[in-house]
């Protein structure tokens, strides 16, 4: 094997760099959001609480926090289903319109959110679904399916064809194939879809802000900060999201430790 | 395992039990608020801040009553969104002066009788301010207001040297000077520097000439701003000077202790105002009316000057007399006091503030399309 | 070390297995003649859900860009000057040519940057160094991209911790806010963790018989990087690619706050139109124009990653 000592160590400190610079706005933001003063500046002003405290007493914010969870969460299965049915028709087969069904499928990334969000405002206040979180959740189904049946649809691609047909010609039926076949080999892809569809939603708030109306999320009135109010609540809420979404990943790698190990030694 | 054996009407119990309790957490901000009787709702559509405690607290606690906020960024988002949203659906709206005839033109506000505002406290400036009155009708109420002039950091240039536009051309200030990304203030600025009695009504030469003079501007710019990128410039010194804004940014900047400040040139200043109206369809048009009451008298026009997103000056004298009492010092910055030499209302009739208002002989796609090209030259 | 289970790409040519969605399969299993429930049930949903709620806004948007803005007040109308005037405007082409030419230098620039970073985790991590890489990776997603983007801000500015440091040695100032290096920055706040998961994606599954193959044959490290990881992992690469071009070409957030919205992008020209007084209609041509490009780009870039490997 050519191994060499110092390439590799100099790429592990490449990926070190990338996590540094990746990581950098997040430290500063956790910083400044202890900082007296309103305005961020160097050296820094002193040390206060103030700000998280009129995070903490703010009910809107609450209230956007507790949107954006359930619109996350719910955005996350649905979209991850959607677009794994997507990935594995594109995969499997061919029909008639299948260009079209895939532009469909594919489309809604590329449409601006500004433009997006007040024409599923307009759409959407037609049939009477605005203004609501069920809004928020139909909004961010269509832009986030795309992003999950992209990732399945990269891991099918991984995946030999002849396993499918194997399992059928061992007599198993479609959908006996699709449990112990299929599923198992896209159980990362479907992870990584619902973890990466859930994050979209987390952040979005262009079209948000159109189709929420009075029922904001959280990074609605993030933006409403930025541009109304500039001041480390921002930060605050950078920071406290950032930790949740920190406990949730360590929570998880816990479980998935645990379970590999139990499975390891049941065996 | 000694689970199955707890009976399951005890889980359940304490299942619910730990929802509650869960819910209960979860909730704590919301009832410290809602204590009573249930308040009624009311819906703003407004700039950030507008139904913060600082101002809507006394209001909710007499009324009870709970306003549910929409903040908007830009006004023609604004419009874009009532436009689409089913009528009725906000029921006070905070707007520019310039939007207020665009929602009035779309038919999205109400009218008002005049009859019930106090309009005879306010100065007689206000009285009648165009573009909140129709054909005679009233269809909205002014509210506050504030001047439009040089922005710039006191530590790289003293008040005499901003005392007019062409200091936006200083070669101490090449890259540092930004623009509000709006066109309308901006332009008005700079026909105001050609001179322009009126920056907003020029015919075809003047508004040629008009554009010329600003391509000139364009090497001297940094960035085009939005709020939050005019706060951030201005604050940690990237920008030296900002072009299209006021007090009302200098001054939150002020009270933080950023070292800035506005001026109103020798070629003269630009008013902006907000105006409060009631949307068409409300279901709550006396609360919405009552609202528009008390922010218009003598202790809410205290409030709104003093408000914590972005101060400004208020047009009911009743309200001068007030503010003079309870926080003399934001008075005396802002130029409110009724004794002082040139306080608000003696620069405008000395006729050195002119109103900021939709162009009046080119559309405003046109000035638009102007700004747009600027940027990109 | 790869599960055992799991195929490998060196298990041999990868054949198209189209078959259509109603006909009869040679092969033993038990199938119905006509269109089957269960090509349907995987099929269906994501069908419907698009047309009724995607197909109906995009169709809107479609007719919106036709109608006239009066008093303030968009009015349905079949009127093609917004096309003409809006395609006639040198800004507008300006900005074309510039949004391209960023997102294309935001692609090519992040995948460049992320390869080494995605290569080392794939190839040179512990299996549990790798997981905790993966979701230390994830995390950013689910912080505030604004907020990054806005802290990002006390970095770059002239009196920022990076100016502030390097005058410490008496480099600088260097003016990095309000430029295009502070776009590429945002760009990348943006992009540079999604493309190294996707890169990681495809890295991570290469059959590493192959890699040792190539060793064996006595391959430079480069050229087996570049011969044999590459292609092999040439999905992922692709898709990484074309996810940061896209994203970075409808984005606002980063020209506006780290660019100084100074030259306007495309994204920004939206906005910016809709300020003419309600001009939504320009602005939805603007829109289409966009949507139109990136499927063209979106197409092409699919078409060649999942191209079959010409042997």
């Amino acid at each position: 094997m050519n191994r060499s000592a110092p390439i590799d160590w100099g790429l592990r400190a490449y990926v070190g760099l990338t996590f540094a610079f990746v990581f950098a706005p997040i430290a500063a933001s956790f910083v400044f959001s202890f900082n007296v003063d309103r305005f961020p500046s160097l050296p820094l002003g002193g040390f206060s609480l103030t700000w998280y405290q009129q995070v903490a007493a703010d009910p809107l914010v609450w209230e956007g926090l507790r949107n954006t969870l359930i619109v996350g969460v719910t955005v996350a299965v649905l979209a991850t289903a959607l677009g794994f049915g997507a990935a594995y028709t594109d995969f499997r087969y061919k029909f008639f319109g299948k260009s079209l069904y895939l532009a469909l499928a594919l489309l809604p990334p590329t449409i601006p959110v500004v433009i997006l969000g007040l024409a599923m405002l307009a759409f959407l206040s037609n049939i009477g679904l605005s203004g609501g979180v069920h809004s928020i959740v139909i909004a961010h189904v269509v832009m986030c399916a795309p992003f999950a049946m992209a990732i399945i649809r990269l891991r099918l691609s991984q995946m030999d064809p002849s396993l499918e047909a194997a399992a059928w010609n061992l007599g198993a039926s479609q959908w006996v194939a699709m449990r112990h076949v299929i599923l198992p080999f896209c159980r990362p892809a479907i992870f990584a879809a619902l973890f990466i569809t859930m994050a979209v939603s987390f952040d979005e708030f262009a079209v948000s802000w159109f189709v929420s109306g009075l029922n904001e999320t959280l990074p609605v009135k993030v933006l409403g900060f930025l541009q109304g109010q500039v001041s480390p609540k921002i930060n605050v809420i950078g920071t406290f999201v950032f930790l949740t979404s920190m406990t949730l990943v360590i929570l998880a790698q816990v479980l998935l430790m645990k379970r590999s190990a139990g499975r390891a030694s049941g065996q | 395992m000694t689970h199955e054996t707890v009976p399951s009407g005890t889980r359940r119990h304490f299942l619910k039990g730990a929802t509650a309790l869960a819910g209960g957490l979860l909730a704590t901000p919301f009832l410290s608020r809602r204590a009573f009787a249930e308040p009624v709702e009311l819906t703003m559509l407004a700039w950030y801040g507008h139904a913060e405690p600082d101002v809507v607290a006394a209001f909710e606690a007499e009324n009870n009553v709970k306003f549910k906020p929409k903040y908007y960024t830009g006004g023609d988002n604004m419009l874009g969104l009532i436009a689409q949203s089913p009528p009725g659906t906000f029921d006070v709206i905070l707007s520019d002066a310039e939007y207020v005839q665009q929602l009035n033109a779309a038919g999205y506000i109400e009218e008002l009788d005049p009859a019930d505002y106090r309009f005879d406290e306010y100065f007689p400036e206000f009285q009648q301010f165009p573009g909140h009155w129709q054909d005679g009708k009233l269809y909205s109420v002014l509210t506050r207001f504030g001047f439009l002039g040089v922005a710039y950091n006191t530590d790289a240039i003293t008040e005499q040297e901003a005392s007019t536009y062409n200091v936006y051309w200083s070669e101490k200030l090449t890259g540092k000077v930004g623009h509000f990304d709006w066109h309308l203030p901006n332009l008005g600025q700079i026909s105001l520097l050609q001179g322009n009695p009126s920056p907003y009504d020029i015919d075809e030469d003047a508004w040629d000439a008009l554009q010329e003079k600003m391509l000139t501007l364009r090497p001297q710019i940094g960035g085009f701003f939005d709020y939050g990128g005019t706060f951030s410039s201005l604050q940690n010194g990237q920008m030296l000077a900002m072009a299209g804004i006021g007090d009302w940014i200098t001054g939150t900047l002020e009270r933080n202790g950023a070292k800035v400040r506005s001026v109103i040139p020798e070629e003269g200043g630009l008013q902006w105002t907000e105006s409060f109206s009631i949307g068409k369809g409300t279901a709550k048009a006396d609360l919405a009316k009552k609202w528009i009451q008390y922010i218009t008298s003598a202790q809410g026009q205290v409030k709104s000057a003093n408000m914590v997103a972005y101060p400004a000056l208020i047009p009911n004298k009743a309200g001068w007399e007030l503010l003079a009492k309870e926080t003399p010092e934001e008075a005396k910055r802002q130029g409110m006091l009724l004794d002082q030499p040139n306080n608000a209302v003696e620069m405008i009739r000395q006729g050195r503030i002119q109103y900021r208002q939709l162009p009046v002989q080119q559309s405003l796609e046109d000035w638009n399309d102007f700004w747009s090209d600027y940027k990109g030259s | 070390m790869t599960d055992i289970n799991e195929p490998g790409l060196g298990a041999g040519p990868a054949l198209p297995r189209r078959e259509p969605l109603g006909q009869v399969r040679a092969g033993g299993a038990r199938m119905r003649k006509t269109v089957s429930v269960y090509g349907l049930t995987f099929s269906l949903p994501m069908l419907v859900w698009q047309l009724v709620f995607f197909l109906a806004p995009l169709l809107f948007l479609i007719a919106l860009s036709f109608w006239t803005v009066r008093n303030f007040r968009m009015e349905p109308d079949f009127n093609p000057d917004n096309w003409a005037r809006m395609l006639g405007r040198s800004v507008f082409w300006e900005a074309y040519l510039r949004t391209l030419t960023l997102s294309t230098a935001a692609a090519i620039v992040t995948s460049a940057l992320a390869f080494p970073a995605s290569y080392a985790i794939a190839f040179k991590l512990s299996e549990t160094a790798r997981r905790w890489a993966i979701f230390l990776m994830v995390i950013p997603f689910f912080t505030s991209y604004l907020v990054r983007v806005y802290s990002w801000q006390i970095f770059l500015s002239d009196n920022g911790i990076i100016n502030s440091a390097l005058a410490e040695v008496g480099l600088g100032p260097f003016a990095m806010l309000n430029s295009t290096f502070g776009t590429m920055v945002g760009y990348l706040t943006l992009c540079l963790p999604l493309v190294i998961l996707l890169q990681l994606f495809s890295l991570v599954f290469v059959d590493r018989n192959l890699v040792e193959a190539a060793h064996n044959l006595r391959c430079g490290r480069l050229r087996t990087v570049f011969e044999v990881v590459v292609p092999a992992a040439r999905v992922g690469l692709t898709i990484a690619a074309l996810f940061c071009f896209i994203l970075t070409f409808g984005d606002f957030v980063s020209p506006l706050y780290l660019g100084g919205g100074d030259p306007p992008t495309l994204s920004i020209l939206i906005t910016d139109t809709t300020k003419s007084g309600q001009q939504w209609p320009r602005a939805a041509v603007v829109a289409l124009v966009m949507i139109a490009t990136l499927l063209v780009i979106a197409f092409a870039a699919v078409r060649f990653a999942y191209k079959e490997r010409g042997r």
